[in-house]
């Protein structure tokens, strides 16, 4: 607190007690004592000070012979009479007459005192004589004079003395001296007691006045009432505070003598803090105030209010500040070096200088524009031109080197002699050791709560020539533990208690307040307790294994680890990421609640991202900090960037690149280096032609390492493997069969040209939905489309479509079309108007029939005839409706195929026909008669094959639907997995189908040993009405083929495939 | 420490496998999933047998069945303190790194027996004691856990052979 003592408490007091109550002795050169005593009463009355001039009153001594200025004075008006060296000759009447005045005054003053020295005035004109000479006094007279004043004054007078020669006049001058000395001599001789009690007694009066220090009285009469000077607060401008006191002191000091002194008591500031720009005046009346502050600057009174009398102790209250201690830790708040750690060298007395050891952050001239002649630089320097260092452009912190400053900057450098050779002198600032040495005002820096990290204290360590380095890690403990926030705890956190009453307690923290922590004891006597203890000698308490997180300030934020090893407050950690170890203060760590791995996000960089570093390169991050960032780079070099100079590239999963074999390798592929050191990894991206693989079992760059496509060789491809249980593998049922037949056939095999090619469609879905067009082009999934509305050809999935019919242009959805394998179709646009026909085209049957089934159906003979009529035999009858066949017959499985060729009808057939069994299909036409389904059946019973049964019984649900139920026959027939496509129809027909088959082949069987009858019979009796057709159809098959086809049972499949072309076909209609 | 423990198990099986044999596929589907599994904070070593497979239930909308299957298994939980026997697997320099069994533990350099000194010129790469024995790959080795982490699927510890008994283990 800086106060001004403004001494006149109370107006009409302050003559009498400020006057002057020195004894005349001590005017001359008084002791010590009484001069201190003097300064306290510096306040002389009014009258008095107009006389005296500034400087005295500065002094605050009051007499004139010790004030140099009046002894100045003396002699210019000694000028005239004889100037003796030692003024000696003191008898000048200008001198006399120069006195007077003062002397006057002062003889007024001493009236009062004169009860205590009790000399004659005449003594005393001399008094400004002695002033020089004390030192001579001193030297002769010592105790002998002591006694007492008489002797003093009888004895010396006779005494010979070096003074003696002076002559008459030096007697006056001689006794005056003696006086001096004897008056010395009585307070040197008094004891420290008794010196006391007289000065208590000569200014004991003020002391006692409502201030006295007397530790009698209780505090709370001390405590300021109404009747009291007021304190006003004052406004002011903001860190003037103390400028505004100085002044106001000045002003006191101006005016304390003046006719109006200031009548303010104090004045005071609280310094910064929430206290900033206000200062405290007290004073009796407001306009007291008014008139001291009257014509200072950086005040604002405008308006000040009076402080209750309740806050006024507070305002007082005084906060100790911590005293700085040489090497301890403190932060510069602003400059080049803002943030950074220094260590304290050293303070400067008055404790507002602080000396510092930093590490410097210097460019050397580096940075300087070597084109620029010096003399501009210096010109640009001095106009500010450069923008002063932010911490961000400002260069890094590094031990300071002299031969980087001797490079550019020579002239500046200059070794410093004498203290060690590794001091130098560089731009006006000492280096020592390689660290700046810099002396910073207090204010600037951050002196509480530092919050030292570590690193930083290393990086500060001073390296002793034989190498050690000599870091106090008790005091960083120590200090740490002092500037540990409370904040570090948090309830729940397991604590030891290291210091204090408590030490040894262990416990876990139930509460945190005010620096206070509660500690419930969880071992020991007083386990199960609450205790409070202070934040400071508490830490926290880890075991080794535990998972704990790095929090707090360490650079190591965020890190996960588990606990390796704890030694005191240092605890070190085996980071889950890494792998590495890591040693970090207690207080930095909490129990990690969450397994897994790191989470610094700060940067939204990861470990293992991919960074690209500049335009040509990338690189992949290996290990993300708040400030830094390093990154593996293309060619496995490892650079560190601040996060904001990297830019994240998205993973692209579908990457791909060929490896040294030309294999395909995709992100997610295990690949291994092939040479080199036979890395292993799984592919983590693939960025222009480099892989960036990570390896677990390696521990450097974070296991990530990074090579070109071509040095690598892939071990386990995971590109082929589709989602979805795998059926071949798992299911018993087809594992038993012989792989892919069990699977039946194999994804419809595209020969020749797409069926759809050609084809009006129609877009069901996407931008082009509702248009139509012309298939132009097709590829596995998607068509290429030139649509009608616009000229423009486009690609849409082919799924999208739906095919129009080319007769009756209806939509038919793709999926369905493709299916059909074309035989639908066809056949329905070929068979025209005579679908029925063309089933009869069972005609075949008969044809088949041969076997003279044909007239057992008689009913059917028809049929022959129809085909006949086409030509001899059916096969003929086939003919007509398209050649071919017969060159398809060959292909006899492609019945695909077939059928989209032919459209023509019968293509597909053809094959069917090709296979004689399918013959008895004819049969099945017979039924034809009965309608179109029963062609499909006829087919689906050639089949007979058991598994054409099943799906035959589609081909049934098609009869009984009617048109509809082509479909599903078709599909049936088609995909010979019954199980598979089979689905829709599936329920019922599935099982009616398997059923027979299963059991004793029933249709064929039947119709095999059989009449022909029997099998439709067996139909009958085995299925519904709708069914019984169906039956009826297959059976004759079997029947007449006789056994073959059936006996193919499992052969058979093919012409069934085949045959289902004809179901379609009569479906269709 | 090994241990026998009653477990359940739901597995869900394609409507393709649905038959006679349907109890096989379960199961062979439960061994393949089990056996060897670790769910972070066991494995289970083997599965002893099966003694209930509950009727299944056809999960709406996608045709597979759900069974419940109660099986016996043995189960081996990592403890920390324990002693295991383990096989070094490699030598870096911050420490060892063994497996014992499924579990990788790895053991700090300041955790080594006393005196143990790290030789990356060596080959294999090992640390060698005061009396000339080697830690090197393949060493067989007895630790003691000193902390367990787990993640979804698996364990890892950390050890140390710095106590009395532990460290290169006795042929």
């Amino acid at each position: 607190m800086a106060s001004i003592l403004a001494s006149n408490f109370d107006d009409e007091e302050s003559d009498t007690e400020f006057n002057p109550g020195v004894p005349q002795g001590s005017d001359d050169g008084g002791s010590d004592n009484e001069v201190s005593n003097e300064m306290d009463n510096r306040a002389p009355p009014a009258n008095k000070i107009k006389t005296k001039t500034p400087a005295e009153l500065a002094n605050g001594s009051r007499s004139k012979s010790r004030s140099p200025l009046a002894a100045q004075l003396d002699e210019d008006e000694d000028e005239n009479g004889e100037d003796q060296d030692n003024g000696e000759d003191d008898e000048g009447e200008g001198e006399d007459l120069g006195d007077d005045d003062e002397e006057d005054e002062e003889e007024d003053d001493e009236d009062d005192e004169d009860a205590v020295t009790g000399r004659p005035r005449k003594r005393r004109r001399r008094l400004n004589q002695f002033i020089e000479e004390e030192a001579e006094v001193d030297e002769d007279d010592d105790d002998i004079e002591a006694e007492d004043d008489d002797i003093a004054e009888t004895g010396f007078i006779q005494d010979t003395h070096p003074d003696d020669d002076l002559g008459p006049e030096a007697d006056q001058d001689d006794r005056g001296h003696r006086e001096l000395d004897r008056q010395r001599q009585m307070e040197a001789s008094m004891d420290a007691e008794l010196a006391a009690q007289r000065l208590k007694e000569r200014y004991g009066r003020r002391t006692t006045q409502g201030l006295s220090q007397s530790t009698l009285v209780p505090q709370n009469l001390l405590m300021p009432s109404v009747d009291d000077p007021g304190i006003w607060n004052v406004k002011c401008r903001p860190g003037k505070e103390k400028d505004v006191l100085a002044h106001l002191m000045r002003k006191i000091q101006d005016r304390i003598n003046a006719r109006r002194p200031l009548k303010i008591c104090s004045a005071f500031e609280r310094g910064g803090g929430s206290m900033a720009g206000f200062i405290f005046v007290e004073a009796k009346r407001k306009a007291d105030v008014d008139e001291a502050l009257q014509g200072i600057e950086h005040v604002f009174k405008s308006n000040y209010e009076l402080v209750p009398v309740k806050e006024m102790p507070d305002l007082l209250r005084v906060t100790k500040s911590k005293p700085l201690k040489i090497g301890g830790h403190a932060r510069v708040k602003r400059g080049l070096y803002a943030g950074d750690l220094g260590v304290i060298e050293d303070v400067v007395d008055n404790g507002l200088d602080v000396v510092l050891r930093l590490l410097p952050r210097l460019t050397y001239g580096l940075d300087e524009d070597d084109s620029k002649p010096p003399v501009a630089a210096e010109k640009r320097k001095r106009a500010a031109f450069a923008p002063p260092p932010t911490p961000l452009n400002r260069p890094p912190p590094r031990l300071f080197n002299e031969n980087e400053a001797k490079k550019k900057h020579g002239r500046f450098l200059q070794a410093n002699r004498g203290l060690s050779s590794r001091s130098w002198t560089y731009k006006n600032e000492t280096f020592e050791d390689g660290f700046l040495i810099k002396s910073f005002r207090k204010t600037q820096l951050e002196t509480e709560n530092v919050n030292a990290k570590l690193e930083e204290i290393m990086r500060l360590t001073k390296t002793e020539a034989d190498g050690s380095e000599a870091v106090d890690l008790e005091a960083i403990v120590k200090e740490i533990n002092e500037g540990t926030a409370e904040g570090t705890y948090v309830p729940g956190d397991e604590i030891e208690v290291f210091q204090g009453e408590q030490k040894g307690i262990v416990g876990r923290v139930e509460g945190v307040s005010g620096g206070i922590l509660r500690i419930k004891v969880s071992e020991g006597e007083l386990a199960g307790q609450v205790v409070d203890q202070p934040v400071k000698g508490v830490r926290k308490r880890f075991r080794e294994g535990d998972h704990v997180k790095v929090v707090g300030t360490s650079k190591y934020n965020g890190e996960v680890g588990m606990v390796i090893r704890i030694k005191d407050d240092k605890i070190t950690v085996l980071t889950d990421t890494s792998m590495q170890e890591i040693t970090v203060f207690s207080k930095d760590l909490r129990e990690a609640a969450e397994a897994g791995g790191s989470d610094i996000k700060q940067n939204m960089l990861d470990v293992q991202d991919l960074v690209q570093i500049n335009q040509t390169e990338c690189g992949i991050v290996i290990k993300a900090d708040r400030e830094a960032v390093r990154v593996l780079d293309e060619n496995s070099s490892i650079i560190t960037r601040l996060p904001s100079q990297l830019q994240k590239l998205e993973v692209r999963r579908n990457a791909v690149a060929t490896d040294r074999n030309g294999a395909e390798i995709r992100v997610g592929d295990t690949i291994r280096e092939s040479g080199g050191e036979n890395k292993s990894g799984k592919i983590l991206h693939i960025n222009r032609g480099h892989v960036f693989v990570h390896d677990r079992s390696r521990l450097e760059n974070s296991g990530l390492w990074t090579t070109r496509c071509m040095n690598v060789v892939t071990v386990a491809s995971k590109a082929n493997v589709n989602a979805g249980p795998d059926l071949t593998k798992l299911n018993p049922a087809l594992r038993g069969q012989n792989g892919a037949s069990a699977m039946g056939p194999p994804a419809p095999l595209r020969v020749g040209r797409d069926r759809l090619t050609g084809q009006h469609v129609h877009i069901r879905k996407g931008m082009y939905k509702g248009h139509k067009g012309l298939v132009k082009d097709t590829t596995d999934t998607t068509a290429r489309i030139e649509l009608q509305s616009k000229n423009k050809v486009i690609n849409v999935p082919k799924h999208d479509l739906a095919v129009l019919d080319q007769n009756t242009g209806k939509p038919i959805e793709y999926a369905q079309f493709a299916s059909s394998r074309g035989g639908p179709f066809p056949i329905r646009s070929s068979v025209g108007g005579s679908g029925r026909p063309d089933g009869f085209a069972g005609g075949r049957t008969p044809a088949v029939a041969d076997g003279g089934r044909t007239p057992a159906w008689g009913g059917s003979s028809s049929r022959t005839p129809a085909w006949s009529s086409g030509d001899s035999g059916k096969t003929p009858a086939w003919k007509p409706n398209s050649g071919s066949q017969t060159s398809y017959g060959g292909a006899g499985g492609m019945t695909s195929y077939g059928g989209a060729g032919n459209y023509g009808t019968s293509g597909s057939r053809t094959p069917a026909w090709s296979s004689s069994s399918k013959t008895p299909f004819g049969a099945g036409d017979g039924y034809g008669s009965g309608g179109s389904g029963y062609d499909a059946f006829a087919a689906g019973s050639r089949t007979p094959y058991g598994a054409g049964a099943s799906s035959r019984t589609p081909a049934w649900g098609g009869m009984n639907g009617g048109a509809t139920a082509q479909t599903p026959a078709a599909r049936a027939f088609d995909a010979p997995t019954p199980a598979v496509s089979a689905p829709t129809p599936g329920g019922f027909g599935d099982n009616d189908g398997y059923t027979p088959y299963g059991a004793s082949a029933p249709t064929p069987g039947a119709g095999f040993g059989a009449a022909d009858a029997p099998t439709p019979g067996f139909a009958k009796g085995a299925n519904k009405e709708e069914l019984k057709y169906n039956r009826l159809n297959a059976p004759t098959p079997g029947a007449t083929t006789a056994a073959t086809p059936y006996a193919g049972g499992y052969d058979a499949p093919t012409p069934a495939a085949g045959a289902p072309r004809y179901a379609d076909d009569d479906d269709d209609e | 420490m090994f241990f026998l423990r009653y477990l359940e198990r739901e597995i869900s099986i394609h409507p393709s496998f649905f038959g006679a044999n349907i109890q096989d596929v379960l199961k062979q589907q439960l061994y393949a999933d089990m056996e060897g599994s670790c769910n972070g904070e066991y494995y289970i070593v083997c599965i002893m047998d099966i003694y209930n497979i509950s009727a299944g239930k056809v999960v709406p909308g996608t045709g597979s069945a759900f069974f419940t299957i109660l099986y016996r298994a043995i189960l081996w939980k990592p403890f920390k303190g324990e002693a295991i026997d383990c096989v070094v697997d490699s030598c870096k320099p911050q420490g060892v790194f063994c497996y014992a069994g499924p579990l990788s533990v790895f053991v700090s350099k300041m955790h080594l027996p006393h005196g143990y000194k790290y030789n990356p010129d060596a080959t294999p790469v090992n640390y060698s004691g005061p009396d000339g024995d080697t830690i090197e790959r393949g060493t067989a080795v007895r630790v003691q856990i000193l902390g367990l982490r787990s993640d979804v699927t698996n364990l890892f510890a950390i050890g140390k052979m710095s106590a009395g008994w532990f460290g290169i283990a006795p042929v």
